[in-house]
């Protein structure tokens, strides 16, 4: 439109110059509304883990204390385990990556490379069981694993937890390995090369970086899940951050509000790690997820 | 793999004029969607495919002992993954049909069945009948919004302005904070009286808005959660999509004097549809399930405004030990979820079609 306008009979530098000015503060303030509405709860949760308990409760609310206090760090690791919780947290978060991007890794490569008569198939089944609600098969799964005596142990929770990143991990991995060149694998393969060397020699230095971004997201994923902890982690050598907040949330030894300061305290202390790993890592987090599209 | 490939369209197709084979149909359709074009096509590569086909047929020939070799190496790279997912995925899911005929509750062992007992108990279950409505309209408005959202955010990191890679790191945010820190702090957020998002209302309208303690307040506020934590990875997915369009068909529709919005709604949309629907068909299914934002931030209330059949199947299992009836509206949230898919995949077909 701009373009044509300088042939127009009524074009004036003017008009140009105020429409991109005009322009350019729409863009601006569609920014300055976007970094306001993603960065409010961050700024909030975080202000109120500084913030002295008795200014917390206050109306109107205050959107700075008057004074930064680190009491509520301190109350924090007095009322609930939480260095146990956070242990627990990082020990489930990379074991569960680990294990899901080493079985996702050799399933992918078999769906991306060995050709095989219902590959297809055994691909619509892991990405169609994404479907199938984590919730809904939750009772048939506590029964399981209470006869196999995995309620309440760190390997049984790992195992789920690899189990439900997993589908969405293949996908990427899948999808990964087809972009690959297969000239190299193929020159390995005529000179002699068995499974396992081709697997680790050849294609596993080369999916490298798509085995590290799936690592370090499903990492995240898992720190973050609340369900599968909630429900079999019962006793607190296996519970997670997340279960904490739960129940310090549900606490009746807290009194009649909700403990605030305790929550946005380990709120902090659970995002923190998660944010500083995103910031670091967020070139290779974006092409990990926009590569498998979903979850 | 390649031939089932080349038959797949084909056989979405005849689903397609026969409709009441719906099933076929949405199955077919299945494999066309989860097939490595669309694959690729989704992710913007169109590499290999081409270069396979070609070598293909010398490769055939070479005999059966090599494609024994084949099918042992597949069988043993596909085990463990497989079998992890059939002990904790797909063997539950048809256990719990088998659990849903019964009244078993592990505080009362023996195991009896009872028929549709637990269905026409869920029948007159006032808090089971009114989460049925909130999950659909919760799951529909929240992904509608995010849908609008993602599209405008994505659209926003497009452009270019100053500091932009620093916007799109904080675009990031939402998605890594949990959903159980992000459900907390906003339960707290949008406290009537110390919250504030209700002093920001308030000084900018003069208005106060019950938001967690009345019943459309609530509904309200979860969509907003639910859009708040999710639109940013959508609009994550939607900028690749935007960055991988060929630039060439927007400024030649510049040139020809279209405004912004046409363009937009002309050129752009149409080519990320089909990526908006495949998301937006993901989002209803993963989101029919969403347990924790309801479970953290209101769980269920005021009353049952705001409860979910995910948070009735918590309750019942493990608020009440009612395994029976647990599995019994897991169930109903399976059913849901295959309807809206079904739906979903005969709207991403419509979507291919149109354009």
């Amino acid at each position: 439109m701009r373009d044509r306008g300088a042939a127009a009979p009524g074009y004036s530098p003017w008009r140009h110059r105020l429409e991109v000015f005009f322009n350019r503060a729409l863009l601006y303030l569609g920014v300055a509304l976007f970094l306001f509405v993603v960065l409010l709860p961050c700024y909030w949760i975080v202000v109120s883990s500084f913030t002295p308990k008795y200014q917390m409760f206050s109306i109107p609310p205050r959107w700075l204390p008057s004074e930064l206090t680190l009491n509520n760090f301190a109350n924090l690791a007095a009322n609930i385990p939480f260095f146990q919780y956070y242990f627990n947290s990082l020990v489930l978060a990379f074991f569960s990556s680990l294990l899901s991007v080493l079985l996702a890794f050799l399933a992918a490569y078999a769906l991306a490379r060995v050709r095989f008569r219902g590959s297809n198939l055994v691909f619509m089944i892991f990405i169609v069981s994404i479907a199938i609600p984590q919730i809904g098969t939750l009772v048939p799964l506590f029964e399981l694993y209470k006869s196999v005596n995995l309620i309440n142990s760190r390997a049984g929770l790992i195992m789920l937890m690899a189990s439900l990143i997993l589908p969405f991990t293949v996908w990427t991995l899948v999808s990964f390995i087809k972009q690959l060149p297969e000239e190299v694998e193929e020159a390995a393969r005529i000179d002699g090369a068995n499974l396992v060397q081709l697997l680790w020699r050849v294609v596993t230095p080369v999916v490298r970086p798509a085995i590290g971004t799936m690592i370090i997201i499903n990492f995240i994923i898992s720190w973050n899940e609340l369900l599968y902890p909630l429900v079999f982690a019962t006793s607190a050598t296996v519970k997670t951050l997340s279960v904490g907040l739960v129940e310090l949330s549900v606490d009746p030894s807290m009194g009649a509000g909700r403990p605030w300061d305790l929550m946005s305290a380990l709120s902090v202390s659970m995002i923190l790690p998660v944010l500083l790993v995103v910031l670091v890592f967020q070139r290779l987090i974006v092409s990990g997820l926009t590569k498998g599209a979903i979850k | 793999m390649h031939n089932s490939l080349t038959q797949t369209p084909r056989m979405g197709g005849k689903g397609a004029k026969t409709p009441s084979f719906f099933y076929l149909c949405a199955f077919a359709s299945l494999r066309e969607v989860f097939s490595e074009e669309a694959f690729a096509g989704m992710q913007m590569i169109s590499t290999a495919g081409s270069a396979q086909d070609a070598r293909r047929p010398h490769r055939r020939p070479r005999l059966s002992k090599l494609a024994r070799n084949r099918y042992l190496a597949a069988i043993l790279l596909l085990a463990p993954a497989l079998g992890l997912r059939l002990f904790t995925s797909v063997y539950p899911f048809f256990r719990t049909f088998y659990f849903a005929l019964s009244n078993y509750n592990p505080a009362f062992p023996p195991l009896r069945f009872t028929g549709t007992a637990n269905f026409a108990r869920m029948w007159s279950d006032l808090a089971v009948s009114s989460s049925v409505s909130f999950t659909i309209v919760f799951v529909l408005a929240s992904t509608l919004l995010q849908l609008c959202c993602g599209v405008l955010v994505a659209l926003l990191l497009n452009a270019s302005f100053r500091a932009r890679s620093l916007v799109r790191a904080v675009n990031l945010i939402p998605w890594a904070i949990p959903m159980v820190v992000a459900a907390m702090g906003f339960r707290w957020m949008f406290d009537t009286d110390y919250g504030i998002i209700n002093d920001l209302i308030y000084r900018l309208t003069g208005l106060q808005i019950p938001w967690l303690t009345t019943s459309l307040g609530a509904k309200a506020a979860v969509i907003q959660v639910s859009v708040w934590k999710s639109t940013p990875f959508l609009a994550l997915v939607f900028l690749a999509a935007l960055q991988g369009l060929p630039t060439d068909l927007l400024e030649a529709a510049r040139v020809d004097g279209a405004t912004r919005l046409q363009a937009f709604f002309k050129i752009t949309l149409p080519l990320i549809l089909s990526q908006v629907v495949t998301i937006g068909l993901f989002m209803v299914v993963w989101q029919l399930a969403a347990f924790d934002l309801v479970y953290t931030m209101t769980g269920g209330g005021p009353g049952y405004a705001t409860s979910v059949l995910a948070y009735n199947i918590y309750q019942a299992a493990f608020g009440g030990l009612n395994f029976g009836y647990a599995s019994a509206i897991s169930l109903v949230l399976f059913v849901l979820v295959f309807v809206m898919a079904g739906l979903g995949l005969v709207l991403f077909r419509r979507t291919e079609v149109s354009y």
